[in-house]
């Protein structure tokens, strides 16, 4: 009895040994025909590492993050197909998820490259561009009085261009286009305030033209005649109709503005007359040729001014406007009046006397030729 | 009763052979990944940007080393755990790195601090010699404006460094350190013509 049920134990043994052998066997054969992720998930990984490389997390943003998200999905998925049962695990979606982000990779990088290479040429563009934006507040705004917001906003637009090129050249290429665009506003700022300043100059040109004419008009008797252009910063004498003598000028800091009141540091605009030659001694300013300021026209204006409250009731018209020595300074230091080098003053002096006719005017070319063919 | 010994010890080792043989190395993994997010935190993206890219990757790859082992019937982590052990070096040498590289990029900006309030006194000294003629004042202006402007530059970049953001006031002390010198050239050479005449 014992013998027998061995015998079956035995047989029972050798089935269920036979059983998981081929159950075993069966199972490695699947497993093993079971592609795995690896090699998928490898080539995303590096694909993923030479895009960022090439920047882009930076320059192809939302394609780069896409592929990101593929390769932790992928890696999460493979997870959890590892937590299951050895012979039901699916690897095919982790793989498609590899594949798909190894190919966002790709896109990524060339994206990248494209539009790392075309920011940059952009941004080059946009230096020339900025830089003619400079160079045209040096060449035409930077003698004008502008106010102090506009001449910081030119300073800092040069900062920020250094700072934007600075950031090129490392190859910081979206922070050279931020920097670059703040640069742009503020020279904008500066020359939009500048070139107003100065088309708001020259709306008076007809009547400075028609001035000067008269003035030049008036030479050609034999008579001196001084045309002073404050623009073009020239004391110039004529005689017959002809520059006899052109001297370069300097006038108060509130030069473009027309005098209307004491202490406004305005040069005036429009006829006068010699009334006084002062010698040394009797000037502070080597020597000086005293101008019939106000005359009937400026004391007319500056009433009507007062009267219509544009001129405050205790201001005074101003007088002691001159032409005189101690110029040559390089900047508009007067307090209105007309700064010529002492040199000049001298050969002046010697030149005109009083009764002498003065004409003052804001430019004597129009804008056009002054702004010498710039575009602003 | 020997039978049903027998049976038992073959059921269990079938129910070993389908289970796994070792344990994910969780423990591993996680302090590899502290590592990496603490070399983030201290900035190494910014500072060592391709030592800390390499460590990603290699943190990447050691995740996937470990999902390798455990894809197999019999996972065996010895050489994931190596990897994460290699990724945890790599983490402390990167941040390492990173300190060193801010320590030395600290010292640079300081240095061009310096530099820059030198010659932003040297070129008020030399604004002082320039010639003041026809133009040269005017020119004279806005070299005082842009040695101005340096000067806010070095109070930003000061500020910028209290407040630990290194990159963005190495690359403002920079640009300052260029304006200032070009200014400084500038002003020589109109000094040297003014001699000359």
């Amino acid at each position: 009895m014992v013998l027998k049920t061995n015998k079956k134990a035995k047989w029972f043994l050798i089935v269920l040994f036979s059983i998981v052998t081929i159950a075993i066997s069966i199972s490695i054969i699947i497993v093993s025909q079971k592609e795995l992720p690896t090699e998928d998930l490898r080539l995303a990984r590096e694909a993923l590492t030479i895009a960022k490389e090439a920047e882009a997390n930076i320059y192809s943003e939302k394609i780069y993050n896409e592929s990101v998200q593929l390769y932790d999905s992928a890696m999460e998925k493979w997870s959890l197909e590892n937590d299951r049962f050895i012979l039901v695990r699916d690897y095919s979606q982790i793989i498609s998820f590899a594949k798909r982000s190894k190919k966002k990779a790709e896109e990524a990088r060339e994206e990248s490259i494209k539009k790392s290479v075309n920011l940059s040429n952009d941004v080059k563009a946009a230096f020339v561009n900025l830089a003619k934006k400079i160079e045209l507040y040096n060449k035409l705004f930077k003698d004008l009085p502008l106010s102090k917001s506009v001449f910081d906003a030119h300073n800092i637009s040069k900062k920020y261009l250094s700072e934007s090129k600075i950031a090129h050249e490392n190859g910081k290429l979206k922070e050279a286009e931020i920097l670059f665009k703040k640069a742009e506003i503020y020279v904008n700022h500066a020359n939009v305030a500048a070139a107003k300043m100065l088309r708001d100059y020259f709306n008076d040109h007809s009547k400075w033209k028609s001035l000067a004419n008269d003035a030049i008009a008036a030479s050609r008797g034999g008579n001196k005649v001084i045309l002073v252009d404050k623009f073009a910063r020239k004391l110039y004498v004529y005689q017959s109709g002809k520059v006899l003598r052109s001297y370069d000028a300097e006038f108060g800091p509130n030069w473009m503005a027309h005098k209307e009141r004491a202490g406004d540091k305005a040069t005036p605009e429009g006829n006068y007359r010699i009334t006084k030659k002062k010698e040394r001694g009797n000037t502070i300013y080597h020597k000086a040729l005293l101008l019939d300021y106000p005359n009937a026209e400026d004391k007319m204006r500056f009433a009507a001014k007062k009267k219509q409250g544009l001129i405050s009731r205790s201001a005074g018209i101003g007088n002691l406007i001159e032409i005189h020595g101690h110029g040559g300074q390089g900047f508009n230091w007067t307090s209105g009046c007309v700064g010529l080098r002492d040199n000049d003053i001298d050969d002046l002096f010697r030149l005109v006397g009083a009764g002498t006719r003065v004409t003052i005017v804001g430019s004597v070319e129009p804008l056009s030729v002054v702004s010498n063919g710039l575009d602003f | 009763m020997k039978s049903k010994l027998i049976i038992a010890i073959a059921a269990m080792g079938i129910a070993v052979l389908f289970s796994s043989c070792a344990k994910v190395p969780q423990a591993e993994i996680d302090a590899a990944t502290a590592a990496v997010q603490e070399v983030k935190d201290a900035g190494a993206d910014l500072y060592v940007p391709e030592a800390y890219a390499a460590l990603v990757d290699s943190m990447k790859s050691a995740n996937e080393k470990v999902e390798v082992a455990k894809a197999k019937w019999f996972p065996n982590y010895s050489k994931s755990k190596e990897l994460l052990a290699v990724v945890s070096q790599m983490a402390i040498d990167t941040k390492a790195k990173s300190e060193a590289r801010k320590v030395e990029l600290k010292a640079e900006v300081e240095a061009m601090i310096v530099e820059v309030k030198a010659l932003v006194e040297e070129n008020k000294a030399l604004v002082a010699k320039a010639p003041k003629g026809k133009e040269g004042r005017a020119a004279l202006e806005a070299i005082n404006s842009d040695i101005a402007v340096a000067e806010t530059t070095v109070t930003e970049v000061e500020a910028l460094l209290a407040n630990g953001d290194l990159i963005g006031s190495n690359d403002k002390i920079k640009a300052a350190k260029e304006k200032a010198t070009s200014i400084k050239a500038e002003l020589e050479e109109a000094i040297a013509k003014k001699g000359g005449k």
